[in-house]
């Protein structure tokens, strides 16, 4: 008996020995970069790097009053919701279609639609850059915006798709003998029984739409449309390089938010990010 | 089914007497009912098509022109000859393979390591948490964050001195496989979660039973592990790998701003090989002939792997 529980408690330090490393290879970048937002720019790189070093508002004052800070994150919130509400505005009926009607080609459509996701962006930037040229739409939140949604439509369609083929049909078929058209029973019974679903797919869309750099990188060529994502690699004094203690800020900045969304959606979130296949 | 669909209209049809109890949508013809499905999914297919297809035909078309900013000369399979030549293009695939596949089976490994000792944890809850931090940032802020860390500010190097592994300065930027253990290793640390995440889900979602089952057998928790829960979750783990894989493959925010492709190109991925001949060096043409050749392997891995890893998925 004393053996065995002497190797359970083994196994426990060997477990938190390894949960406990992986935490801290996790939270120490972290940590340290969060510290370099607070420090003034002549104590970042230096000869020696400096563990301890003075606190300092620079970067907080400097983000704000030398940067459009402020149009940055207006361009980044503005994309992003127009955005998902393109998304969900075509998702929805494309997801009732392919999770509640049985019709021809239908698993094609669908495997076409997340196939999309698969295409690297940089396969298409170049047509993209054109047609938006061409359209007027370079530097503009609406170019980036519509480029956005395309992204993401696959991967919404997908989870409300998986949520919708959850729901049992006789809820549908109870409102459709009390005489309720398609269109309503997607609008009263179904899009209420799957708004977990719903806001799972436009969280995950909207960090995708955050982190979205290339199209981003081509679309937005002067500060007029810059998102945060962008905005980062623009943070260069000249010759003096890079203001890392301004691109940290920035960078927690907007990772706060989305923490706190995804908190909220914990539970979804291994069923958003593998697009509704795996059933968390 | 079909069927039960069409049986649903007849009895629709067949009781035409009764107006009170006739379902609104019946009121509509046939033939609109048909088409019903086609119209809900129709916008999104539309729309996808504009950026899939269309710039799918434009690059194809233009592969076959030289294009700097005037105007398109034809010059036949010109551009995919000189592909066929171009080490740096060559030199782009083989590193989007080799650094996505390392990447990817150290974050399997890792991802399934920490799973397997966190799903049945009582503060799974609060690994959660804390692994998912590195998930959230954006990959520029990342990218930044380790050039900082293992460049500019050369932390990593300095701690190798203090704890005495190094004595000198480390040359991560000078050596190929530096600059790439790098590119990895913020791969590693930013992706890992995000499996982690999709292997506790799928492990949390198996039955408790069969485990407790083979456990009174006499099975310890590694066997039952290796030979009753990891054969579940092949489906999971296929699933997951494949997004991620297709990810790693796309990767250009790390490479853009940790290495620029350097040292000698050999951290220069596929986007950014397109990226650079078109956006940098504006041959256009070019830079589709390479986006095509992507187009047709994206298509080919599509059929051949995606559908069937979210076909096993799905059930």
């Amino acid at each position: 008996m004393a053996s065995v529980r002497r190797t359970k408690s083994e196994n426990l330090f060997i477990r938190y020995l390894i949960l406990g490393s992986w935490a801290l290879f996790c939270l120490g970048p972290v940590i340290w970069f969060l510290s370099i937002g607070f420090r003034p720019r002549t104590e970042i790189i230096t000869p020696q790097p400096i563990y301890i070093s003075a606190l300092s508002l620079d970067a907080w004052h400097m983000i704000w009053s030398d940067w459009p800070m402020a149009k940055y994150l207006r361009n980044s919130v503005a994309a992003i919701f127009g955005s998902v509400v393109i998304d969900l505005a075509l998702a929805i009926p494309a997801a009732y279609s392919l999770a509640r009607y049985k019709y021809r080609g239908r698993e094609d459509i669908g495997f076409y639609i997340l196939s999309t996701r698969m295409m690297a962006p940089a396969i298409v930037a170049i047509p993209i850059f054109f047609l938006f040229r061409n359209m007027g739409l370079l530097d503009t939140i609406w170019a980036l915006m519509l480029i956005y949604a395309a992204i993401n439509l696959s991967i919404v369609t997908w989870i409300i798709r998986s949520y919708m083929t959850d729901i049992p049909k006789e809820l549908e078929d109870a409102a459709r003998t009390d005489g309720a058209g398609d269109l309503r029973i997607l609008w009263e019974i179904i899009i209420p029984a799957v708004l977990p679903g719903v806001i799972t797919a436009a969280v995950i869309a909207m960090i995708f739409a955050i982190n979205e750099f290339l199209f981003t990188l081509l679309i937005a060529s002067t500060p007029d449309a810059y998102t945060m994502s962008v905005a980062l690699a623009n943070f260069t004094g000249g010759s003096d390089g890079l203001i890392y203690n301004a691109i940290a800020l920035v960078a927690f900045l907007a990772f706060v938010p989305v923490f706190l969304v995804v908190i909220a959606i914990q539970k979804h979130l291994s069923r958003g990010l593998t697009m509704g296949a795996v059933k968390g | 089914m079909n069927g039960s669909h069409l049986s649903d209209m007849g009895a629709a049809s067949a009781a035409p007497k009764l107006p009170t109890l006739k379902p609104a949508f019946k009121r509509r013809s046939k033939r609109l009912r048909a088409w019903f499905p086609y119209l809900l999914v129709a916008p999104a297919v539309i729309y996808l098509l504009m950026i899939t297809l269309y710039p799918g035909i434009y690059a194809a078309v233009q592969s076959f022109y030289a294009v700097k900013f005037g105007p398109w000369n034809p010059v036949g399979f010109d551009n995919y000859v000189r592909l066929w030549g171009d080490y740096q293009f060559w030199g782009a695939l083989w590193n989007t393979f080799i650094m996505g596949a390392i990447s990817l089976i150290i974050q399997c490994v890792f991802a399934l390591t920490l799973a397997f000792y966190a799903y049945r944890d009582p503060w799974v809850k609060g690994w959660r948490i804390i692994f998912l931090v590195p998930m959230l940032f954006m990959p520029s802020a990342v990218a930044f964050m380790f050039k900082l860390l293992f460049l500019d500010a050369r932390v990593f190097a300095d701690i190798l001195i203090r704890i005495g592994l190094i004595d000198g300065n480390l040359a991560i930027q000078s050596s190929i496989w530096g600059s790439r253990a790098l590119l990895i290793l913020t791969d590693v640390w930013q992706w890992t979660p995000f499996l982690f995440i999709i292997f506790v889900a799928g492990l949390q979602g198996q039955d408790e039973e069969i485990e407790e089952a083979a456990r009174l057998d006499g099975a310890t928790w590694g066997k039952i592990f290796w030979n009753i829960s990891l054969p579940l979750m092949r489906p999971v783990i296929a699933v997951a790998l494949v997004i991620r894989a297709i990810d790693i493959t796309t990767m250009f925010a790390n490479v853009f701003i940790v290495t620029k492709g350097g040292p000698a190109f050999g951290t220069e991925t596929i986007s950014f090989f397109i990226y650079r001949t078109g956006f940098k060096f504006f041959n256009f043409g070019y830079a589709s002939a390479a986006s095509v050749i992507m187009l047709i392997i994206t298509i080919v891995v599509a059929q051949l792997v995606v559908k069937r890893a979210f076909k096993s998925g799905k059930d």
